[in-house]
């Protein structure tokens, strides 16, 4: 069941955390320690290829760290059966794939996978549980439509209706805003403060876009060639100093004054030190 | 066995044929029809042949009550005489011929039709989903290959181990399905590998098999072995009933008890792990059952195409993708499909008898071209 969650005896972080694709290829992530403050939403920022997606996917055990650990609620995630880990995290995926003719209900109805053994049918409980994440996301209306025949914006709030229905405490989302419109943009990331301000969730992201990432993170953290950079609030890490080092531009950083959030115009890439293109 | 990558679960554009609302006549009717066909078809198997007798002669021989009404008799005839007599069953001498003939050699084929036509939907349909390609079919992870080898050393350079064909066939699909999972498997597998692993077996072991048909000097040998490959229900008899059925048991309920885990898998590898889906272990469960499956039918019917590929295509097409409904519709359709090709096969040429696997193969062939000239999309990369 969804429910305001407790922070009480709830840890995650990695230690030391070094992953790499090839054994022959410099790490994707260096030895890296990070510290996901609870019941906050954390945005992983940084270029292609800077490790943020490789982050995202080692804290929520999709991949394994060569060395260093995570620790999910005091316990080595490592050590965790892949349900243990599904009760209380869910991840969205940058790609999702389903066929055709799947509803958003029955896909929503998946999410309640981890909870269910073997002969169990759909409890009340369950049920339940894939309403409110219906209602939660906006998706109730669509809930008989195929998953195909839906805008990919809608998709993407169905995805997170499944997330949901997992009833987890930690969210990650994978670039959850990078195909969608302006409106669906906002869609997501009302949805992503509301399941945080009001259910207490814990949610982790991956972004492009620092003004989204500025406007809807409680903290940022900035990462560059597989290490982090900077970690804290949204003022400490935006800032033109650590945009140059983290994506080698040039910007003028302002605060909007109705929002009150940061905001970061992109003036120029600084051309590579030689001249020759990175 | 064709092998088409890229025509996956998801390429398949709903509309025509598929609907996007499950609606539960759908099902109903698709039952429906489907046990009327076996049904007629079944009453068919039972009153042609080279003793003819009508419908009404094979219905009074299926409901004969010198039977019915001494179960023991019955017995004896689905063990066996060397077994019957050890239990000390009733004798059968003073039955019928209509009944001894219906009973012995007419009542096992279509038995063993619906058995193998379940087995090879649920595999087809098992196998669909674990690799997530609609043009798997059950002979994909190397059951053909392990089968056909091993029918073909038997009857080149064994001929004293033909008896046990059957059991050594599918000895040697299991081993084949051994053999494509260790190649498939690296920290883990995916769908890809296991498909590649399957087409790496298959074409080395059809090799090796072209090659002993090619050296072989016995002609009738040859001719055997190739009777087998292409599958056949003439010749089907009680002990393969009773060899196939708990086969049939163990992959109807493994797969209706796993529908969810069908279902899932399909979401892709990266969201069933997220999802708490222990994925190597449900992944290599459902292979191994949908290759026992395969395995044992072969060893029943010989290599029968088609019927794997088609089924669960149809059966989609008309209840869906989830696999509870796609299901229970193959454990219908899989022996209507079958009985009913098996029908016509002895039907086409009467008196001669065409082995059934190339009726299902025509008819295969005609049902994926109605398919690609109706869909526009169909295999669409």
């Amino acid at each position: 069941m969804i429910q305001k969650r407790l922070h009480a005896n709830r840890v995650l972080g990695g230690v030391d955390l070094t992953v790499r694709y090839r054994p022959e290829r410099p790490p994707v992530l260096d030895g890296q320690t990070i510290d996901v403050p609870i019941g906050r939403v954390t945005m992983l920022i940084g270029p292609n290829g800077s490790g943020k997606s490789t982050l995202l996917k080692t804290l929520s055990r999709q991949i394994a760290a060569e060395r260093g650990v995570v620790i999910l609620d005091g316990r080595d995630i490592a050590t965790l059966s892949a349900r243990e880990v599904a009760l209380s995290l869910g991840i969205l995926f940058q790609e999702n794939q389903a066929p055709h003719d799947l509803t958003v209900e029955e896909l929503v109805c998946h999410g309640r996978y981890p909870h269910r053994r073997l002969f169990d049918p759909l409890t009340a409980e369950d049920r339940f549980a894939v309403e409110q994440a219906l209602t939660l996301c906006g998706a109730g209306p669509l809930r008989d439509r195929p998953i195909s025949q839906i805008s990919s914006g809608q998709k993407q709030l169905a995805w997170i209706a499944m997330l949901l229905a997992q009833s987890p405490h930690y969210l990650f989302l994978d670039e959850p805003t990078t195909y969608l419109d302006l409106p669906h943009q906002f869609d997501v990331m009302n949805l992503v403060r509301h399941l945080n301000r009001e259910l207490g969730c814990t949610i982790v992201i991956t972004m492009h876009d620092l003004n989204l990432a500025a406007r809807f993170g409680d903290h940022i953290v900035a990462l560059h060639q597989g290490r982090i950079v900077a970690a804290g609030a949204p003022e400490e890490v935006l800032t033109t100093a650590t945009l140059r080092t983290v994506f080698d531009i040039e910007s003028r950083l302002f605060r909007d004054e109705q929002t009150g959030s940061l905001h970061c115009v992109p003036i120029n890439r600084i051309p590579a030190a030689g001249g020759r293109p990175r | 066995m064709p092998i088409m990558q890229g025509a996956d679960l998801h390429g398949m554009q709903s509309g025509g044929l598929l609907s996007a609302h499950r609606s539960p006549w759908r099902l109903t009717a698709l039952i429906a029809v489907s046990l009327l066909v076996v049904c007629a078809g079944g009453m068919v198997q039972l009153g042609a042949g080279s003793y003819d007798m009508s419908w009404r002669q094979a219905w009074e021989a299926l409901v004969d009550p010198h039977l019915w009404e001494h179960p023991s008799r019955i017995l004896r005839l689905l063990v066996g005489e060397g077994m019957a007599d050890r239990l000390g069953c009733e004798r059968c001498d003073t039955l019928p011929t209509s009944t001894l003939i219906v009973w012995t050699v007419r009542m096992p084929r279509v038995l063993v039709a619906i058995l193998v036509g379940i087995n090879l939907a649920y595999s087809g349909s098992i196998l669909q989903a674990v690799t997530r390609n609609e043009m798997a079919d059950p002979y994909l992870l190397g059951v053909s290959s392990g089968s056909g080898l091993a029918i073909a050393v038997v009857f080149m350079f064994l001929p004293g181990l033909g008896v046990h064909l059957p059991l050594l066939a599918m000895v040697g699909g299991l081993t084949a399905f051994a053999v494509v999972y260790a190649i498939a498997w690296s920290r883990g597998t995916s769908p890809v590998r296991l498909v590649l692993a399957g087409v790496i077996v298959g074409a080395i072991a059809r090799s090796v098999e072209t090659a002993m048909h090619y050296l072989a000097q016995d002609s009738s040998a040859l001719r055997d072995a190739t009777a087998w490959t292409s599958g056949s229900l003439i010749g089907a008899r009680w002990e393969h009933v009773l060899m196939v059925l708990p086969w049939t048991s163990v992959s109807v309920i493994v797969a209706l008890c796993g529908a969810r885990y069908l279902d899932i898998l399909l979401l892709g590898d990266a969201t069933a792990k997220s999802l708490g889906m222990s994925i190597e272990r449900v992944r290599f469960l459902l292979a191994a059952t949908a290759v026992l499956s395969a395995a044992s039918a072969v060893a029943a019917a010989g290599m029968i195409g088609f019927v794997g590929l088609i089924v669960p295509h149809m059966v989609r097409g008309l209840v869906g993708s989830p696999h509870r409904g796609l299901l229970l519709g193959c454990l219908v359709a899989g022996p209507a499909l079958l009985i009913g090709a098996d029908a016509a096969s002895r039907l086409i040429l009467n008196p001669l008898q065409l082995p059934v696997g190339l009726v299902t193969g025509a008819i295969g062939g005609a049902f994926f071209l109605i398919l690609m000239r109706r869909k526009r999309d169909f295999g669409r990369l």
